[in-house]
């Protein structure tokens, strides 16, 4: 973990892992991003709305065996509503989103789009677009398509792998199969990505640390 | 803590209240509800910009539309800024289960946020409840009248079976609703989807007992959720509402309170039906026969014959007496038994008659009758006994009595019988009670299944199911 | 196992009893035989009822 100083406000931030360059600085809400040695302040991102979602910067829980720290979120908005992507940095030093939306919650990785098998999503970074109920088929396994939509960076907090400023957007695909299992596929300026995972309940994370919230009983698992 | 509702002379900077047009945000003093301590916050708050009325929200930062529990105006709140999406005046509508309700449910503690009335074209009304917890997400209560189920939407996408219904989690749904257009009548509270009253969605339900498995579709998504009925006493102890009145049609989803029963008692009924067909094996049929020839004279004259000793051991036992008169054809022997007990004089008699007939008609050969008969006698004592056996025959010689040909009937005694008449008497009566029970309960199966679109009641099934 | 099927259970215990009873004593409600009036009467001699006559019992 390495300790730096806010290029605008001088507040104290962190950076834990290389591949993670940006952070939100909790002070200013200026988005510092590290270029080799250098800290730049690339943009601002709003003020984070108030919500009662039961994660927060410093959960820890388990996925497939590794353990993981919550250290960042992104929160995109639509014309529809909101949700969170909770940045979560596994003991490996990969990282991978706990993605929250209306209560429910999916872990996903990236998967390197290229290797990926399957027509559809190689149409779509072409720059087609998908139909909400279509079924595709990545790497072998059949998904039906439940969300095509625009979405925009509202806010965001922590450290990040890319410099998030409110504003930013991204077309972002939402699928699901018969199992429970996930993928998301996004195109965005930077071009496109493909992450795959599954479903899960909060309990399934073995989470750690959630936020208490006032008048509700914090879960078993969840201290 | 529900705040008071707001004074009748309020200013309406708005204007008239029937203008249809979306206003601009009104300052609605927007903040975080704080707490003492260092718990995050569970709500936040602002006034109504139609009515100034004080409303919660409980499910900060999923909810995307609220309907004012004053005015029943929807607002939407997906943005920092509280937009007027319908505006009503109306007398708010007294809920069932009231929002802001708390209750456990199966282990975990639910808030009653919102409340949409729906139905299906006006007609066939149902309540749906939106419960939250924030580290449970979202769970539906339903009722439409008859009983509530708690519904959760599902992350996984159910597998089909063809036509035939939808599998998850290993449990298969057969089809109970075929697809209905349902709309929103009516709405109350937070929602975290945008509510309006007049939206319309496509809803299909597919059942199995206990459970349904329903599907949504409207302009934005496909949604699938799975409810399970609860039991009344859950609501009475989680919210204190009271039961549903009974009577009507059982619930699409309701399982039938015989089916377990039934199965028990059939396979019991099964279990003493094969052990009473195992013991007609064991102790039925005859041994030991004896037989005698008779010659019938042909002047019709009663000829008899006599079979003796037997010799019957058992405290009591049953004997069979059969007769056969090989050939015998239009014409038939009158048989008179009696079982006589050398020592003690009981005497025990039966009779019987051996005929066939047969001939030619307008519809080809016919025939009836047989070339054999039994008689058996039931819980003869131990003794040694004589059959005297008396036969006199007769034929039907062109289309008039005769007297016999002068044939032979051949008659045996054998001890033991087969009672056939016993063991379906016996079979029967194991089978009447677990016979009723399943009569029951395929009777409440059909009752259950004639609200149904696939396959209910005798009415008239549409055969086009989209 | 509640007290319907208990008491069914007993019912059915109590058919197959009885029915194996029957079938050992070769009993039947629906037998063709059944005890006659008749008696043996001194020498051997039959007497029926209704007065069809003596018979003689070692006829033949």
């Amino acid at each position: 973990m390495q300790s730096e100083n806010c290029p605008n406000c001088g507040a104290e931030i962190f950076f834990r892992s290389p591949a993670l360059p940006a952070v939100i600085c909790d002070y200013c809400n200026s988005t510092v991003k590290r270029i080799g040695k250098a800290l730049e302040k690339i943009g601002e991102v709003a003020a984070l709305p108030f919500d009662v979602s039961p994660i927060q910067r410093g959960t820890a829980g388990t996925y497939d065996g590794l353990n993981f720290e919550v250290i960042g979120r992104i929160r995109l908005g639509y014309d529809q509503g909101s949700w969170n992507d909770w940045l979560c940095l596994f003991s490996d030093m990969s990282h991978g989103w706990l993605s929250e939306s209306d209560g429910q919650f999916q872990m996903v990785v990236e998967a390197p789009i290229d290797q990926v098998a399957g027509d559809a999503v190689q149409q779509w970074a072409a720059g087609g677009d998908p139909e909400v109920g279509e079924r595709v088929e990545i790497n072998g396994e059949s998904f039906v398509v439940t969300e095509a939509r625009w979405a925009k960076c509202i806010a965001a907090e922590g450290e990040l792998p890319f410099a998030a400023t409110t504003g930013w957007d991204v077309f972002n695909v939402d699928m699901r199969n018969a199992d429970g299992f996930a993928a998301n596929f996004e195109r965005e300026e930077d071009g496109p990505g493909l992450y795959v995972g599954r479903y899960l309940t909060l309990d399934e994370l073995s989470p750690r640390n959630l936020r208490p919230i006032h008048g509700w009983a914090m879960p078993d698992y969840g201290a | 803590m529900v705040p008071d509702p707001p004074e009748d002379d309020r200013p309406n900077p708005w204007g008239r209240s029937d203008e249809a047009e979306v206003a601009p945000a009104a300052p609605t003093d927007r903040h975080v509800v704080t707490v003492a301590g260092d718990d995050a916050p569970a709500a936040e708050q602002f006034n109504c910009p139609n009515c100034g009325g004080t409303i919660e929200v409980k499910a900060a930062g999923y909810t995307v539309s609220i309907a004012c529990q004053y005015c029943g105006s929807v607002l939407d709140i997906s943005n920092a800024d509280v937009r007027i999406v319908a505006r009503y005046e109306e007398e708010v509508r007294k809920l069932e289960l009231p929002l802001g309700s708390r209750g456990t449910l199966r282990g975990i503690e639910w808030e009653v946020i919102g409340y949409l009335r729906r139905s299906e074209n006006a007609a066939y009304p149902w309540d749906e409840y939106l419960l939250f917890n924030p580290y449970h997400g979202y769970r539906f209560l339903d009722t439409d009248g008859r009983g509530w189920s708690l519904g959760r939407q599902l992350t996984v996408a159910p597998q089909s079976l063809a036509m035939a219904g939808f599998t998850v989690e290993g449990e298969f749904y057969e089809p109970f609703y075929a697809q209905t257009r349902a709309q929103v009548d009516y709405v109350l509270g937070e929602f975290y989807w945008q509510v309006a009253v007049g939206e319309e969605a496509l809803t299909a339900d597919y059942v199995r007992p206990g459970k349904m498995l329903s599907w949504e579709s409207n302009a934005r998504e496909v949604e699938w959720t799975l409810s399970e009925l609860l039991e009344p006493n859950e609501m009475t102890d989680a919210f204190g509402i009271d039961p549903p009145r009974g009577g009507g049609l059982p619930l699409p989803h309701q399982p039938s309170p015989y089916r377990e029963k039934a199965g028990k008692m059939l396979k019991l009924a099964l279990v003493a039906a094969a052990a009473i067909i195992l013991v007609t094996f064991l102790f039925g049929g005859t041994s030991d026969p004896q037989t005698t020839t008779i010659r019938l004279a042909t002047n019709g004259v009663e000829q008899e014959a006599k079979i003796g000793p037997i010799e019957l051991t058992r405290p009591r036992q049953a004997v069979t007496v059969s007769a056969r008169a090989p050939g015998i054809d239009n014409a038939w022997v009158d048989l008179a038994y009696l079982l006589v007990e050398r020592n003690s004089g009981i005497v025990y008699e039966a009779s019987n008659v051996v005929e066939h007939y047969s001939g030619y008609d307008g519809e080809g050969n016919w025939s009836e009758g047989s070339d054999g008969s039994s008689s058996k006698f039931s819980m003869v004592p131990a003794g040694t006994y004589d059959l005297m056996v008396e036969a006199a025959g007769s034929q039907w010689l062109e289309g008039q009595y005769a007297p016999s040909n002068g044939a032979d009937v051949e008659v045996t005694i054998a001890k033991g019988a087969t009672f056939f008449s016993n063991l379906i008497f016996a079979l029967l009566l194991v089978m009447a009670p677990a016979l009723w029970v399943w009569f029951k309960h395929l009777n409440f199966e059909s009752r259950r299944k004639s609200d149904s679109d696939f396959g209910g009641g005798d009415d008239d099934d549409d055969d086009d199911d989209d | 196992m509640n007290r319907g099927f208990f008491l069914f259970g007993i019912w059915c215990l109590i058919v197959t009893a009885g029915f194996a009873y029957a079938s050992f004593a070769g009993y039947s409600p629906f037998a063709d035989g059944a005890r006659s009036t008749a008696a043996r009467g001194p020498g051997g001699i039959i007497i029926l009822p209704g007065g069809r006559g003596a018979r003689d019992a070692r006829h033949k």
